[in-house]
């Protein structure tokens, strides 16, 4: 069987800077891997080559033995994988449920036209990433940053993906919605979703992943469990600053 | 943005029982002015269609009711194309236009696409002047061009079922998802493309409909005023009218561009009796500049807040 | 052939003028000021009224519209831009308003019909042939003169140095000690000026008429663009390839293609090279 995710010999070039430096991993089905590393190291570069938002100067990018390395943006997403971004990015003059709607609709034009709003469905996800009753019809101006990250998740949930990106989604919320975002992730690890995770909050991410690539300045360092990369000396030196 | 409500429809129907009373209540000079508000409002509504919605801002608009306007004067003028077979060719023509002004929107946006479509327009006002001249009559124009029907009564019930049709029509696509998608393509397009639709299908869909309506409104447009001039299609006056009436009317809805349209069809009247000449537009713009800053989501935002004070709503 | 070359040197020099002040505010104020035609407008009518209606002498005339013009940019930043915080739509349809509305109260003073400005230094001068007039040699002198005078602001002076970094990053100045709103009020105030002074030369180069800020607002929006925002030097010589292109194609071709050419060139290079042909989006 293919792997959900397959990344092998990526580079990324932005001029003389090397981004992403001939890095290969693979995420197993229904697999949860932790994506870390120093600030600048590489992580939402790699993230953009996934989802064709930069092109990778070379090597290749399978989805489920697929190679998509020029596929459009939405035609990636329509095969199964999706992001989060760091910067959550709603629309702003929209509802809660209208941002998931937008997720949610079909890509073809006519469709749009002809089929009415799942509005069960999207409530459904608003409530899975622990919206409340109240939230629903709140715009994102309205909203926490907790919120905001419950609904970039809520929007890449609802394109239907398998294979989930989620970019630092701990940065900036209080202990409470890192729980509550960390119990979804967990339930979703459960219903059988695959997992790509960048996060600096080591300790929350702990038990969220199944294993560990660690980058630094593009390169891989260090790959498998948790505890085996954390042993690593370069991971230390680069990473945690400690020798 | 919400879903379709009995009062939606109860309003549709207020409105075109006004609109068919009218050459009952006003006088044929009235009549007149309200025609011309009918048109404004049609090109106003595909203006909005594409840049209210997508956040795409066409300077060119002229440029595209220009093409539908010049095209159905050309056929049946200069060849003695029947009208039904003109018309549908200058939709048609305008269409492509429409096909043009979206190539520049794959690659480059905001202040970018706006100068572009602002140069589309002096383009063709200047194409228009010396490229046939035997055809376009050049810088002077055409007229004695044929007209659908006589008088202010037949011209209005026309102009007004016209409004009507493509007003409700939109409405109704606006009202649907992808109603959602293009204005979700003005607050973050990227986003639009991260949720995993095709921005570049969604544009092209929202250029060819503002197109289309532009072609409909400017062959029958050219078809009540018989006549046509370059200076007075491809004019920034005019693309002024044109936007400031979707914007203060309130961009992204439907109704919206039909207010404003009213709004400052019927200001520009009002001032006529004081200031005769194009001095008007002094007065006009002020209170358009004014109500922008004031408003940007225009008067309807403003009739919404009155309404809720007055009922005491939140 | 020297007719053309000197016709094309004379009209450069004057649409390098034109564009000056627009590519500041671009670059500066990253907004697009579509008022910007109406500087040149009002700088017109204000050295008209000054020194050919009460006989002021010309150059306090000059000063005076380059007072005004600098006047109506500060005012334009305090109550037009300021108070929209970078909505750049917000920003471009406003300005929009404004030039009809400055328009129209031009044609409120002074009517609809066009006038006849006197040249500002009268005479004609025989150049290898071809036949000069002093007034559009001044406008090309003082334009270069201009330009070179901002060239070395832009570089070697504090307050220069403080609009290059507004222009690379509003946040990143402010937290270098650079107020941006100060530099914006100053870039606002020195592109009215610019335009005003570009006005009188401009009126005098055609004539005075209500609707004139259109053609200088779309020359300065073509060297703009095919320039690259924020390149005085790209600025300087896409003015070039464009005052060039138009006397060649008014000598050679089509006195009415004049402007088409114009036209195609912003469309083209729009479309393949979008950030102009020199073009970074700092000043520089
Ligand atoms: N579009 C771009 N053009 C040029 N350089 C870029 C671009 N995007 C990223 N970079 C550079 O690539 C490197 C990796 O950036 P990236 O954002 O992927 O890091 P990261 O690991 O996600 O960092 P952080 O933890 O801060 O989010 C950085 O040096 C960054 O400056
Ligand atoms: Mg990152």
């Amino acid at each position: 069987m293919s792997h959900p995710l397959e990344i092998t010999n990526l580079v990324k070039r932005f001029g003389g800077l090397v981004a992403t430096n001939d890095l290969s991993f693979h995420v197993e089905q229904g697999q949860s891997v932790g994506l870390i590393g120093p600030n600048g190291a590489g992580k939402t570069t790699v993230f953009a080559q996934i989802m064709g938002e930069h092109r990778q100067t070379s090597g290749t990018i399978k989805l489920y033995g697929k190679d998509i390395g020029n596929k459009t943006t939405p035609e990636r997403i329509r095969l199964g994988v999706s992001r989060t971004y760091q910067v959550p990015r709603p629309f702003s003059d929209m509802t809660v449920l209208e941002n998931i709607r937008v997720g949610q609709m079909s890509s073809s034009i006519w469709k749009m036209i002809t089929t009415r709003p799942n509005h069960e469905r999207e409530e459904e996800i608003a409530h899975s990433v622990g919206f409340a009753e109240a939230d629903l019809h709140k715009t994102p101006g309205e909203l926490s940053m907790g919120d905001l990250r419950k609904l970039e998740m809520a929007r890449t949930i609802a394109t239907g993906t398998s294979v989930m990106l989620l970019d630092e989604v701990f940065a900036g919320l209080t202990v409470a919605e890192i729980a509550q975002i960390a119990t979804l992730i967990q339930k979703m690890r459960s219903d059988g979703m695959t997992f790509l995770i960048v996060s600096h909050d080591l300790k929350a991410l702990e038990p969220l992943v199944d294993s560990l690539v660690a980058i630094n300045y593009g390169s891989k360092i260090a790959e498998g469990s948790f505890a085996e990369v954390m042993g690593n000396a370069s991971v230390r030196e680069s990473y945690l600053g400690v020798v | 943005m919400t879903g379709i409500r009995w009062y939606h429809l109860a309003l549709w129907i207020a409105f075109v029982a006004i609109m068919f009373v009218m050459p009952q209540l006003v006088s044929k000079g009235t009549l007149r002015i309200i025609i011309m508000a009918n048109f404004l409002a049609i090109f106003a509504i595909s203006w909005d269609v594409l840049s209210g919605r997508t956040g795409y801002i066409s300077f060119g608009h002229p440029f595209l009711i220009g093409i539908g306007a010049y095209t159905s004067a050309i056929l049946t003028k200069r060849f003695d194309v029947p009208l039904e077979v003109a018309m549908p060719i200058a939709v048609l023509m305008t269409m492509i236009g429409g096909i043009i002004v979206f190539l520049p929107a794959l690659r480059i946006k905001g202040s970018y696409f706006a100068l572009v479509t602002l140069a589309f327009m002096e383009l063709i006002y200047q194409l228009v002047q010396v490229i046939r001249p035997d055809l376009t009559g050049g810088t002077r124009g055409m007229s004695g061009i044929k007209t659908i029907t006589r008088g202010a009564v037949s011209n209005y019930y026309l102009s007004a079922s016209l409004l009507i049709a493509i007003a409700f029509s939109m409405w109704l696509l606006m009202k649907t998802q992808l109603g959602i998608a293009l204005s979700a393509i003005g607050m973050n397009e990227e986003s639009v493309r991260g949720s995993g639709l095709s921005t570049t299908k969604l544009k092209l869909f929202a250029f060819l409909t503002s197109a289309f309506v532009a072609g409909i409104g400017g062959a029958f447009y050219v078809h009540y005023l018989g006549s046509i001039a370059p200076r007075a299609l491809f004019d920034i006056n005019f693309l002024f009218t044109i936007i400031v009436a979707a914007l203060i009317g309130g961009a992204s809805t439907i109704i919206g561009p039909i207010i404003g349209a009213f709004f400052l069809t019927f200001l520009l009247e009002f001032l006529r009796p004081y200031l005769p000449g194009a001095e008007r537009y002094f007065i006009y713009g002020m209170v358009a500049l004014l109500l922008y800053m004031y408003q940007p989501k225009g008067l309807i935002a403003l009739m919404h807040t009155g309404w809720n004070k007055l009922t005491g709503a939140r | 052939m020297m007719q053309i070359v000197i016709q094309g040197l004379l009209l450069s020099g004057l649409y390098a003028l034109i564009a000056m002040g627009f590519t500041l505010i671009f670059s500066v104020g990253r907004v697009l000021n579509l008022a910007y035609g109406a500087y040149l407008l009002i700088g017109g009518y204000v050295y008209f009224t000054v020194s050919q209606t009460f006989g002021v002498p010309k150059p306090i005339g000059l000063l005076i519209a380059a007072t005004v013009g600098c006047a109506v940019g500060l005012l334009k930043y305090r109550f037009l831009v300021k108070p929209l915080k970078g909505d750049h739509v917000a920003v471009e349809i406003s300005t929009l308003i404004l030039a009809v509305v400055l328009q129209a109260g031009v044609v409120f003073l002074y009517g609809d019909s066009s006038k006849i400005l006197l040249p500002i230094v009268p005479g004609v001068i025989q150049v290898a042939g071809a036949s000069v007039t002093y007034n559009l040699l001044a406008a090309t002198i003082a334009s270069w003169a201009i330009l070179i005078g901002l060239y070395i602001i832009v570089r070697k002076t504090h307050i220069g140095r403080a609009m290059q970094a507004v222009s690379m990053d509003n946040k990143g100045a402010a937290i270098s000690g650079v107020d941006p709103d100060k530099i914006n009020m100053f870039t606002w105030g020195l592109s009215g000026t610019l335009g005003a002074i570009a006005g009188v030369f401009f009126a005098s180069y055609t004539q005075l008429h209500p609707a004139m800020w259109v053609a200088p607002l779309i020359i300065a929006v073509a060297v703009v663009i095919v320039g690259g925002i924020g390149s005085i030097i790209g600025t300087l010589i896409v003015a070039h390839i464009i005052g060039f292109m138009e006397i060649i194609s008014v000598a050679l071709i089509a006195p009415e293609l004049r402007g088409v050419f114009t036209m195609i060139l912003i469309i083209a290079v729009l479309l393949i090279r979008p950030q102009g042909l020199f073009g970074r989006e700092e000043l520089q």
